[in-house]
């Protein structure tokens, strides 16, 4: 890491500055999904994080949650996994009910978008909100995504059953879905 | 064992170089050609601003998406491996390599997968080494995390956390050091107006008593010297002579008494540590000092006094009892002078000396009238 002058902390705040205000002027489509891309691709590089806080960047992502422009969703999530890594976004995120808008990008159709949602509920577990995180649909979600074909969510979904829950929670999630399918008729897949 | 030995065994036992994977990851299965490893349209709508030194697609970069594990395409089949590798090397340590025959290819190019140790050093090789020509033909690098297996995956997360969490303790550190250094101004200037109200005190007093001393601050060698307060009354005698009583100012007052500056800028040089403190200076005063303590008299015992002494010498002359004329005649001898070694008590002395005198005086001129007075004979 370099020290940065304080003229190019100013000039790369200003950057940024312009690139959220774009994204609100904006009425172009193709020109914010350019931008939040953009926002989200700074967010992966902690120097930025003091900027990206103050400047509120959390809520903007937050906010194409609910978007119908799936590119929205997918570079808006995208952007949380990166900012929920540092500890003052991450809190940031809980307290704007983070964890319910997250949870339902797991049902998504875009892996990417999956993939994003599945670390940031990782990255937000706090011993205050592990209880909500590791609720039991979400749980059953998990099981779901550790049969899945993609590698990389299959991995990912155990790590989170790994590191997030403990053994009894998982096991009793599994039962219950055990229960749950055979009531359904459908039977789980034998390898 | 030659590297193209090498080769051959990796293309018909394929996983034997790697290491043993946990999950279905093995090459038997042909590799799923996945969206992420295509390259996608580069963006031409951008605006200037937003424009970077390279034309890049739409795209979000998380960790999901990085791996060490890094996928080189367009390798041309001319047998060389061993250069790609060393090439990637620059980058970082290779832990494993092994081409991805499976992989569709375009005619006349190889693919390989490269472990790096590091994830920094796949991300430095995949910027460096993507789109750059090599050997006749063009490179196409990209991550490729789904040959991770979970502890891959888990180790890649906890590292990103890690390394994210001590930038933000760099980062409080630098401002809590940036906090320090504004502060420390503040302090200093503290100590200033500290320093400067107990200045502004020794003017005050000073200039209540008229006194002309020098301010002592030699202590705060960073403060110049004040100068010296206008000086009055400086009439008080020379060192080595017997100084007089204080005499009055035109209203008779005594408070505007000046003592001797200059005996006073000697105690108070010696004596002081701190600050000046002019109490200090007047009770140090050594018992060798020739200057008198001020005393306060008042008026009217000085109007007395000055009659007294009016009189005094007005005894000795015959006629006026002003001062100013000449002495005619002998002078009486005088009477025996009983010093009582106190002023005041001289003063009492002399008071009754004069109140005898006075009634003497009387008695005798009454005798001499009787004396007159003639007797008759018969």
């Amino acid at each position: 890491m370099w020290r940065r002058s304080s003229a190019e902390s100013s000039d790369r705040f200003e950057y940024l500055q312009t690139l959220v205000t774009e994204f609100q002027d904006t009425d172009s489509e193709e020109a914010k999904e350019q931008v939040l891309a953009n926002l989200a691709n700074f967010a992966y590089d902690p120097k930025n994080m003091d900027y990206l806080k103050e400047l509120q960047v959390a809520d903007l992502f937050l906010d194409m949650l609910t978007e119908e422009n799936e590119n929205f969703v997918e570079f808006g999530v995208g952007g949380l996994c990166n900012l929920s890594m540092d500890p003052e976004c991450r809190d940031v995120i809980l307290q704007s009910d983070g964890i319910n808008l997250v949870t339902n990008c797991l049902s998504s159709r875009r892996e990417e978008t999956v993939l994003s949602a599945v670390t940031v509920l990782m990255n937000l577990v706090t011993p205050s909100s592990r209880s909500q995180i590791t609720h039991p649909s979400i749980l059953h979600c998990m099981l779901r995504f550790s049969l899945s074909e993609s590698p990389r969510l299959r991995n990912l979904a155990a790590v989170f059953l790994q590191d997030c829950c403990s053994e009894e929670q998982v096991s009793r999630a599994r039962q219950q879905m055990e229960v749950q399918q055979t009531a359904v008729g459908i039977p789980l897949p034998k390898d | 064992m030659s590297y193209s030995a090498c080769v051959e065994a990796s293309g018909i036992r394929g996983s034997s170089l790697m290491a043993t994977p946990v999950n279905k990851n093995d090459c038997w299965r042909v590799p799923e050609v996945y969206k992420h490893h295509e390259q996608r349209k580069v963006c031409i709508s951008r605006p200037k601003y937003r424009e970077g030194r390279k034309d890049k697609a739409v795209k979000v970069y998380t960790i999901n998406l990085e791996s060490r594990y890094l996928m080189v395409q367009g390798v041309p089949a001319i047998g060389v491996m061993t250069e790609l590798i060393q090439l990637c090397a620059l980058y970082g340590v290779v832990e494993e390599y092994r081409p991805l025959d499976e992989y569709p290819a375009e005619e006349f190019t190889e693919v390989y997968l490269v472990k790096f140790q590091k994830l920094t050093s796949a991300r430095a090789a995949k910027r460096h080494m993507d789109e750059k020509s090599f050997y006749g033909g063009v490179l196409h690098v990209c991550y490729v995390p789904e040959y991770e297996t979970v502890e891959d995956t888990r180790l890649k997360l906890q590292d990103r956390r890690g390394y994210v969490r001590r930038a933000a303790q760099y980062r409080a550190r630098e401002r809590e050091q940036k906090e320090a250094i504004h502060e420390e101004p503040t302090s200093s200037s503290e100590t200033t107006t500290t320093s400067d109200q107990i200045i502004n005190r020794h003017n005050q007093t000073s200039d209540n008593s008229n006194a002309g001393e020098t301010l002592n601050i030699s202590h705060y060698s960073s403060f110049p010297p004040l100068p010296l307060p206008p000086q009055e009354h400086h009439f008080y005698g020379h060192k080595n002579q017997p100084v007089m009583i204080p005499t009055e100012d035109k209203m008779g007052t005594l408070h505007n008494v000046v003592p001797d500056i200059k005996q006073q800028q000697e105690q108070s040089s010696g004596s002081n540590q701190t600050y000046y403190n002019r109490n200090q200076g007047t009770e140090h005063r050594p018992n060798s000092n020739q200057a008198p303590a001020v005393r306060f008299v008042p008026r009217t015992t000085h109007l007395q006094n000055r009659k007294r002494k009016m009189e005094v010498t007005g005894e000795h002359s015959v006629t006026v009892p002003g001062q100013n004329e000449p002495l005619i005649g002998p002078k009486l001898p005088e009477p025996s002078k009983l010093d009582m070694e106190d002023e005041s008590l001289n003063t009492t002395v002399g008071l009754i000396r004069n109140t005898m005198k006075q009634v003497g005086t009387v008695s005798d001129l009454k005798p001499v009238e009787k004396k007159v007075k003639p007797r008759r004979r018969i």
